[in-house]
């Protein structure tokens, strides 16, 4: 019975919409009216509201809506949507102060004379600055109204015309910095985590272990990592437009022909370009590069990037005015200021120590002063020239407006989806196809395909993505990525809206064309943008590297990188590091044994030995990674064998688990209906007939599972069990191979500072005698142990002088056990310098030896990665791998 | 001018004051422990429910008869002042709801505003240490705990704002677009250049985000800015846009509103009503005080956007009214 309200909540949701009711009520309130008329119907017939629902009843499932809601602005996790705000104040700002119209002449002026270069200038302004808007009529309106005539004027076909404008109005959906990837990223992190759960839950079910390894974990998406997945994706396919348009220009040169310039090419001309090129060029630079480079959080950037169009706006809207560029110049010159002192000094203002960092704090606080000085002065510019601050913040709260309440409508639709059960309907629809990931993914894509058609970016990004994306995430026979598939999505809807009869994109543009365009002419100039545009998806489809890459590099280069030794990353650290053990061998084993004959009697017992016991485990990796290399090998080629029929099984598990839940809603339902006194004994034993064909059902597909499966599986588990003991040994060894030479290293570099430490001891000896008060002396003893805590292999010196503080504690201090113990550690931190003198001399010899095998044996162990290291692990990280059968 | 103008006003001044009845209602049921008007009702018989409440004593049933009574005379004032100005017709009526619609966000405004910088310097004060040196260690600990900020500086605050919003006559709320990228960007320089990041400047953006788009809505809605699916609404007459969107207004917006409202504040552990009662402040320690007043946002979203309706649908009906005439009359204005 649910499923009828899921039906009326489609078709109420459908009539909503079409009726041109604003989306962001259409969706809530048919979610809100359906739950109602659920519950009122259930009250009606059986006495209970919550009898047509799933589970739980109409009081729950709007509550949920409520709190999904609310969770938009209440919740930490779901700050990246701050960003949106911001970036659309920017791209309004730009907007409105013309430096985008600046930007596209400047571009015309500069390209124009090369065939075809009138287009390709549309392409790349589309692509940079339609980006901030984001919504799709907006942009498309615009490049229709500048560059829709222009291009006419110049003599282009009109089918390339219109094209080029619908192509590259769309394009800015996915180019970053763009609010719909922002959106996407927000509700793939929620997906991420609701396939983590379903994944968790399959692993528990087919191994029977709780905690799932965190190699087999889904890979999230944060709006930085959208930004970077469609970086390149998106300059694949603006150079994909640009090429065509200019192998048209050359084939057939009246199509797209070249706009000379009429003025002429001076001084004036360069300027001009280059004040409205360089800007908007660097601000947009700006603005990826520090999230890129991961610097900045998207957040973080989005401001910076509309302060930046405040200044330009300044200057841009100050034309006739005095001191026009002065603003422009303060800042770039305070900002190239700060970036200064903050090379010299160390600006940290909660640790200023010394005179130096003092003034350091200072200049750049005067730097920071005259940088927000000159910010002001632009904004009030903005404010009283056209009152074009007003009419920005205006169109950014609306523009935030529309997005959010969107959102949030959108939350409650998905809470009342859920409670009519369609969640688990789609789930057992999409799974229950033949073939496999591949074919789900192809539906949804189709779905978003057709949907394309009426709905915009933003709503197919917040009902469909929450609904199906836990599912194709979920899957681990493709792994797919969660930036991948958003990627994807983005580029499938964009497609969708260049295509004819309904495309978006193609509406807009006929609203403003002029009429001698045709819409015929609009169609015929989509069709080869439609091409390019699938040729577009295909590449991303088939190289999910090209996507996955730069988000992993920029994560594993950054500030809060992971360490090699984090779980994650061993799979990638061993397809590196095993073929350097192959080709490096000789060359390492020598290095080995020239370190082995060195001297190290001087060392410390403990430390001696440990160190030549590292040799010998450091030469035993070789034949421990060959093993695990062996190991696994032998396990993938039995995979080969045992996949169709793992395959086969799941798709089995599949159903039966599927049966399971229908059994348990028959179940509670059925309880429910016995409670209810107007049910009659007929309806409870239909109830239970139903129940007992489905069991009689699973008991047929049971009978289906192949004779050899249980031994088939016992033999990969065995070999699984194998390789990976296998891996676990090599990483064993590899750790303790390399542990001890990082101890010693750590220590002899120490030497100096424990030599410089020797006064602070000796002062402590007249203190001990001074008779002075005993609390006095401990404070001066603490205060040793705590500076004694930055030398690596003090501990029992440090035990020592605490020994002596303890002893003068009490009412009865024991001057005398303190001045023993003291002496002890008097001793102790001589021999320590000893020793340490002594073995200095092997510290050259060590560092050699760790250099040569820091990067292999010793990688685990290492702070962070390196660059080289960094980026090739990020390559291998990038490719999908199918990890199906571990489930 | 039409006949019959009366109902539809008089209709629409009633979802327009039961808002205001409602938070009258849970304002004084859980702040003020008075029985509210749903439990008076079932006591006197007058309304039935599944859920049982236990009877009233005769003080609490004083209380019940006088909010009964305070509810039922707002009721007839307001029918009494629809009456008597029958001559108005519906879009002046409209255009006193989409101002009320407008002061309520404003007043949010300036309070979000006031109470967004007051909150931060006093976090950063405090975090700095700073704070006991100027008011002393006693207000210092009292200011550190989230009920006496919020009784002492934030309501007052509040109704500051609310006095300059009865004086100004602005939007107000567009300003925190440009105060959500100032107070961004100040995150921006702080950490970069001073190395100095505090929970307080996040909570402060959050703080002012949250208001931007939740108090635009009715703005947005007034100015046509939702987006709609137009594939068939460009087509329609002016008559079919006026009647969609009164349809649309009656049967999809206010139900939200109401949604947000009912089950929001129903009862002490209702996610709007939770958070205000305690005070809640955010997990991060030392941050802002000002977590519970973004459930109020809500309160405000939902209360602004159902008056806004209400005014949405009577400029519509007004539209669907006269679209009417022209066809059957040459001449409306007449």
């Amino acid at each position: 019975m649910e499923l009828v309200f899921l039906g009326v909540l489609i078709l109420l949701m459908i009539i909503a919409l079409s009726s041109g009711f604003p989306v962001a009520f259409a969706l809530p309130g048919s979610a809100i009216g359906s739950i109602g008329l659920a519950a009122v119907c259930g009250y009606l017939w059986t006495g209970d509201p919550g009898a047509y629902f799933a589970q739980d009843g109409p009081v729950q499932w709007l509550t949920a809506g409520i709190t999904n809601f609310r969770s938009l602005y209440w919740e930490v996790e779901r700050d990246t949507l701050i960003a949106i705000p911001l970036f659309v104040f920017m791209g309004i700002m730009l907007q409105r102060s013309k430096i985008a119209e600046d930007l596209l002449v400047a571009m015309a002026q500069l390209f124009g004379p090369v065939p075809g270069g009138l287009g390709i200038s549309v392409v790349f302004v589309g692509a940079l600055l339609a980006a901030t808007t984001g919504i799709l009529g907006a942009t498309v309106i615009a490049m229709g109204l500048i560059s829709l005539p222009a291009m006419l004027r110049n003599n282009y076909s009109k089918p390339l015309a219109t094209g080029t404008i619908c192509a590259s109005g769309t394009l800015g959906q996915i180019i970053p910095p763009s609010i719909v990837l922002i959106i996407l990223a927000d509700q793939l992190a929620n997906a991420a985590d609701q396939a983590r759960t379903i994944r968790t839950s399959e692993y528990k079910d087919s191994t029977g272990e709780f905690s799932m390894p965190a190699e087999l974990d889904i890979t999230s998406a944060s709006a930085g990592d959208m930004f970077m997945g469609a970086l390149i994706p998106g300059i694949i396919l603006v150079v994909l437009y640009m090429l065509y348009i200019l192998v048209r220009a050359v084939l057939k040169p009246g199509t797209a022909p070249p706009v000379p310039y009429a003025g002429q090419y001076d001084r004036q001309f360069v300027a001009n370009i280059a004040i409205s090129l360089i800007p908007p060029l660097a601000l947009i630079f700006a603005v990826l590069g520090s999230i890129v480079m991961g610097v900045a959080t998207v957040n973080q950037a989005g401001a910076i990037g509309a302060v930046g169009a405040i200044v330009m706006g300044g200057y841009r809207l100050a034309e006739h005015r005095k001191h026009r560029y002065t603003p422009l110049i303060i800042v770039v010159l305070s900002v190239t200021g700060i970036l200064l002192f903050l090379q010299l000094f160390d600006l940290n203002v909660k640790n200023i120590t010394s005179q130096r960092d003092f003034i350091g704090v200072l200049c750049a606080a005067m730097a920071v002063i005259a940088c927000l000085g000159a910010i002001v002065w632009s904004t009030w510019r903005t404010f009283v020239i056209e009152n074009t601050l007003v009419s920005v913040m205006i169109d950014t709260a609306k523009t935030t407006s529309m997005v959010f309440i969107i959102l949030i409508g959108a939350a409650m639709l998905t809470a009342a989806f859920r409670g009519f059960g369609g969640e688990h309907l789609v789930r057992e629809f999409l799974t229950g196809l033949p073939g496999g990931f591949w074919t789900q993914f192809l539906v949804v894509m189709l779905v978003i395909f057709l949907l394309g058609f009426f709905l915009d970016f933003i709503e197919i990004a917040v009902v469909v993505v929450p609904i199906v994306a836990p599912i194709l995430l979920a899957d681990p026979s493709a792994n797919v990525t969660a930036v991948w598939l958003g990627v994807m999505v983005g580029l499938n809807i964009q497609t969708s809206f260049l295509t004819p009869p309904f495309g978006f994109a193609l509406f807009y543009l006929r609203g403003v064309a002029p009429r001698a365009i045709k819409t015929t002419h609009i169609y015929k100039g989509a069709i080869a943008f439609i091409v390019l545009q699938l040729a577009g998806l295909a590449i991303a489809g088939y190289f999910p590297g090209l996507v996955n890459y730069m988000p992993n590099r920029t994560y594993l280069t950054s500030d809060n990188a992971p360490p090699p030794v984090n779980p994650r990353l061993q799979y990638c650290i061993e397809e590196r590091v095993f073929p350097e053990y192959a080709r490096e061998k000789t060359v390492i084993l020598a290095g080995i044994d020239r370190i082995r004959n060195q001297d190290f009697s001087g060392l410390p017992d403990t430390y001696r030995d440990s160190l030549v016991n590292s040799f010998v485990l450091a030469e035993k990796t070789f034949d421990l990674a060959g093993h695990a290399v062996s190991a696994n090998s032998e396990l993938e080629h039995y995979e080969a064998q045992y996949k169709p029929l793992h395959q086969g099984m799941r798709q089995l598990k599949n159903q039966l688990s599927g049966m399971d839940t229908r059994k348990a809603l028959m179940e509670r339902k059925k309880d429910r209906l016995s409670r209810t006194p107007q049910t009659t004994s007929e309806q409870i034993e239909a109830m239970e007939l139903e129940i007992f064909e489905l069991e009689r059902e699973q008991a047929s597909l049971m009978e289906k599972i192949p004779a050899n499966w249980d031994t088939a599986k016992a033999r990969y588990d065995e070999l699984y069990a194998l390789a990976n003991h296998a891996k676990v040994t090599y990483r064993r060894n590899a750790d303790a191979a390399y542990e001890p030479l990082q101890t010693i290293r750590a220590l002899l570099h120490d030497t100096e500072n424990v030599r410089r430490f020797r006064p602070a001891m000796e002062e402590l000896g007249p203190v001990l005698e001074s008779g002075s008060g005993a609390g006095t002396i401990m404070e001066r003893f603490r205060r040793v142990e705590s500076s004694l805590n930055e030398l690596t292999g003090t501990t029992e010196i440090r035990t020592m002088l605490s020994k002596a503080r303890r002893a003068l504690k009490g009412d009865t201090p024991d001057f005398q056990a303190a001045g023993e113990f003291y002496r002890q550690s008097r001793v102790l931190l001589d021999d320590e310098i000893r020793w340490r003198d002594e073995a200095l001399p092997l510290l050259g010899d060590l560092n050699a030896y760790n250099d040569l095998i820091k990067g292999n044996i010793g990688i685990r162990l290492q702070d962070r990665l390196t660059t080289d290291q960094a980026k090739d692990i990020a390559a291998c990280r990038s490719a999908h791998r199918d990890v199906s059968l571990r489930f | 001018m039409p006949a019959g103008a009366v109902v539809p006003r008089m209709l629409a001044a009633w979802m327009v004051a039961m808002p205001f009845l409602f938070l009258l209602d849970n304002t004084l049921i859980f702040w003020f422990d008075w029985p509210g008007t749903r439990h008076f009702l079932v006591h006197l018989g007058l309304f039935s429910e599944n859920r049982s409440f236990p009877p009233l004593n005769d003080p609490q049933l004083r209380l019940g008869w006088i909010q009964w009574m305070v509810s039922l005379s707002v009721c007839l004032v307001i029918s009494a002042a629809v009456v008597q100005g029958h001559g108005r017709d519906l879009r002046q009526d409209a255009v006193l709801y989409s101002r009320m619609a407008a002061f309520i966000t404003r007043a949010a405004f300036w309070g979000v505003l006031l109470v967004g910088i007051t909150d931060m310097l006093i976090s950063f004060l405090r975090i700095e240490g700073m704070l006991s040196v100027i008011v002393g260690e006693h207000l210092t600990t009292q200011l550190g705990r989230s009920i006496f900020r919020g009784t002492y500086v934030h309501f007052p605050l509040i109704l500051v704002a609310i006095l300059i919003t009865a004086f100004t006559r602005t939007l107000g709320f567009i300003w925190l677009a440009l105060l959500i990228v100032a107070a961004e960007f100040l995150i921006v320089l702080t950490r970069f250049v001073f190395s100095y990041e505090q929970a307080f400047m996040g909570d402060l953006v959050r703080f002012w985000y949250a208001g931007l788009f939740l108090f635009a809505s009715a703005y947005t809605l007034l100015h046509d800015g939702h987006v709609r699916v137009d594939v068939f609404y460009t087509n329609f007459s002016k008559r079919g846009k006026a009647l969609t969107n009164a349809i649309g207004s009656l049967l999809l917006g206010l139900p939200l509103c109401w949604c947000i409202l009912v089950y929001g504040m129903s009862g002490k552990g209702s996610i709007i009503n939770s958070p205000l009662l305690s005070f809640e402040i955010s997990q991060s320690g030392f941050g802002m005080y000002t977590k519970y007043l973004m459930a109020a946002y809500l309160l405000v979203f939902a209360v602004s956007m159902a008056i806004q309706f209400v005014g949405f649908i009577l400029s519509n009906l007004a539209d669907f009214r006269e679209s009417s005439w022209s066809r059957e009359t040459v001449n409306p204005e007449t």
